[in-house]
């Protein structure tokens, strides 16, 4: 019951906005080529399922999202530990980060293009850009955030700097470098478009921008509606594994 | 254990580029297997004191001897193997992400844990910690958070245990309770505490020597030889000592 009435309002939502959406072109308030129907929408997306090909763009996007996804949480991972463990190496690099986070990683792809070529390096790079500063930021906060009261208790029991990282600062950074993931995923799903710009022949980017040159506004939205719930999936299914993780310890925004 | 001696121990701390002395010079033996209580008004330098004989602080000068020796490194006072000091703060201080058993065998090895399972399974049931042993901090009261914290400083069998004002946030029958659980703990284990309040009834129910520190000095030293099962504070010693106390700290 409880569940039904958690539910019921999230589909009322979606209802109210496919209803609208339905109207809008019913009335033919626009041209169906700026806004096809949902109908249309939903008879391409079932042939791109019946094909395949919709599966073979999901699957490639996703093993992008998840390489440069694993790859930035360990540089930010590193990154944010060095500046846990030894507070004087901040300085070296905290400038060069914070230069680098304001800038989009789209203006980067002209050099990545020259530096790696077209092919899949450039792509993940892009979404190592997109996602590494989103998780570094969020680890620099739970790491420097530690109670020193707590950190205290450490010293109490003559624990030394390792220990005292491993037992204290590491499982108190866990709720936020937990969160900085979340968020750094939901940044890679956002960055494939830009990615998949640079001369692909597959994934989801290249799905919608394929059809975007072949004005095929249906395949468009199709993709996009893809590419959100892929997104929502990946999240859910982290959301999941992080809640059995954290159990009841504390309220972790989960759920 | 054979105690605390305190030399001449200075302390003072910068604040907006001043210096601020807290503690002008405090000479102070802490014997063995007892309960010493320094009572004093706020910023007297109590804390601050409690600190520096737990190694939580370096201080200016001066000498704090365990067992009759310098410490070696005082930051890490309590590495030693014969020189176990635990510390109970005003706040408990759990680690959240760790269930109540978490917390109060963090002080311990995986071995010392193996080892002190009995012991430890003790002090839960002394510390009325029972069937809350899966219990996170936060889905704990008050006065348990306090008890964990209590019990983590024991699990870790302390030879001397620091107190800062542990039982300040409990209510008066919890207070109560934890103080008749302190002393029976300390006469089942021998160990020697350093206990910081400003509450004079507890300072007289608690010590085997009352501190009374003011302006960063030992002001008065009372000691108090009542057994501490039963000691009754309306007792006319009780009542001229505490007169003393009060003389003492309103001066």
């Amino acid at each position: 019951m409880k569940h039904l009435q958690r539910t019921l309002p999230a589909f009322a939502g979606i209802l109210l906005f496919l209803a609208v959406w339905y109207g809008v072109c019913r009335m033919e308030l626009v041209n169906p080529y700026v806004l096809p129907s949902p109908q249309k929408v939903l008879d391409t997306f079932l042939q791109m399922c019946a094909s395949g090909e919709i599966f073979q763009d999901i699957s490639i996007s996703l093993i992008r999202v998840l390489k440069g996804f694993s790859i930035a949480f360990v540089l930010a991972f590193l990154l944010g530990m060095m500046r846990a463990v030894f507070p004087a190496s901040g300085p070296y690099f905290e400038y060069l980060v914070q230069f680098f986070r304001s800038v989009p990683p789209l203006s980067m792809i002209p050099l990545l293009i020259l530096w790696c070529g077209i092919g899949e390096t450039t792509k993940v790079i892009i979404i190592v850009l997109a996602s590494f500063f989103p998780m570094y930021l969020n680890i620099v906060k739970g790491f420097t955030g530690c109670d020193p009261k707590l950190l205290e208790v450490g010293d109490m029991f003559g624990y030394g700097k390792r220990e005292k990282f491993l037992k204290i600062a590491l499982p108190y950074a866990s709720a936020d470098i937990l969160v900085g993931m979340r968020v750094g995923l939901g940044y890679s799903w956002r960055a494939i478009i830009g990615a998949e710009m640079v001369a692909a022949s597959t994934g989801l980017g290249h799905l919608i921008l394929f059809a975007q040159q072949m004005s095929r506004t249906d395949k468009v939205i199709a993709g996009i509606f893809v590419i959100g719930a892929a997104g929502c999936i990946t999240d859910r299914v982290f959301g999941l594994i992080i809640g059995k993780l954290l159990k009841g310890r504390y309220e972790n925004g989960w759920n | 254990m054979a105690g605390i001696k305190i030399i001449d121990l200075k302390k003072s701390f910068q604040v907006e580029k001043k210096s601020l002395p807290v503690l002008t010079g405090v000479n102070l033996s802490l014997p063995g297997q007892q309960i010493t209580v320094i009572l004093g008004r706020s910023g007297c330098g109590k804390t601050t004191l409690l600190r520096l004989a737990g190694g939580l602080e370096t201080p200016d000068s001066g000498q704090i001897l365990y067992d009759d020796t310098e410490a070696a490194d005082p930051g890490h006072a309590s590495c030693g193997p014969s020189r176990r000091m635990a510390f109970v703060f005003q706040e408990p201080r759990l680690m959240p992400w760790l269930t109540v058993e978490g917390n109060i065998g963090f002080g311990l090895s995986r071995k010392e844990k193996k080892d002190s399972r009995e012991h430890i399974r003790k002090i839960i049931l002394a510390a009325g910690l029972e069937g809350f042993e899966k219990a996170y901090p936060s889905q704990l009261s008050g006065g348990m958070k306090q008890r964990t914290a209590l019990a983590r400083a024991l699990a870790f069998r302390p030879s001397f245990i620091m107190m800062d004002e542990p039982f300040a946030a409990l209510d008066y029958f919890t207070r109560e309770q934890m103080q008749q659980e302190l002393l029976r703990v300390q006469e089942a284990e021998h160990c020697s505490i350093l206990f910081v309040t400003h509450s004079i009834d507890e300072a007289l129910l608690l010590a085997d020597q009352i501190v009374i520190l003011k302006q960063g000095t030992v002001k008065a030293l009372y000691p108090v030889t009542a057994p501490k099962q039963d000691r009754n504070l309306l007792d006319p010693e009780f009542i001229s000592l505490k007169k003393n106390l009060l003389r003492d700290l309103d001066q």
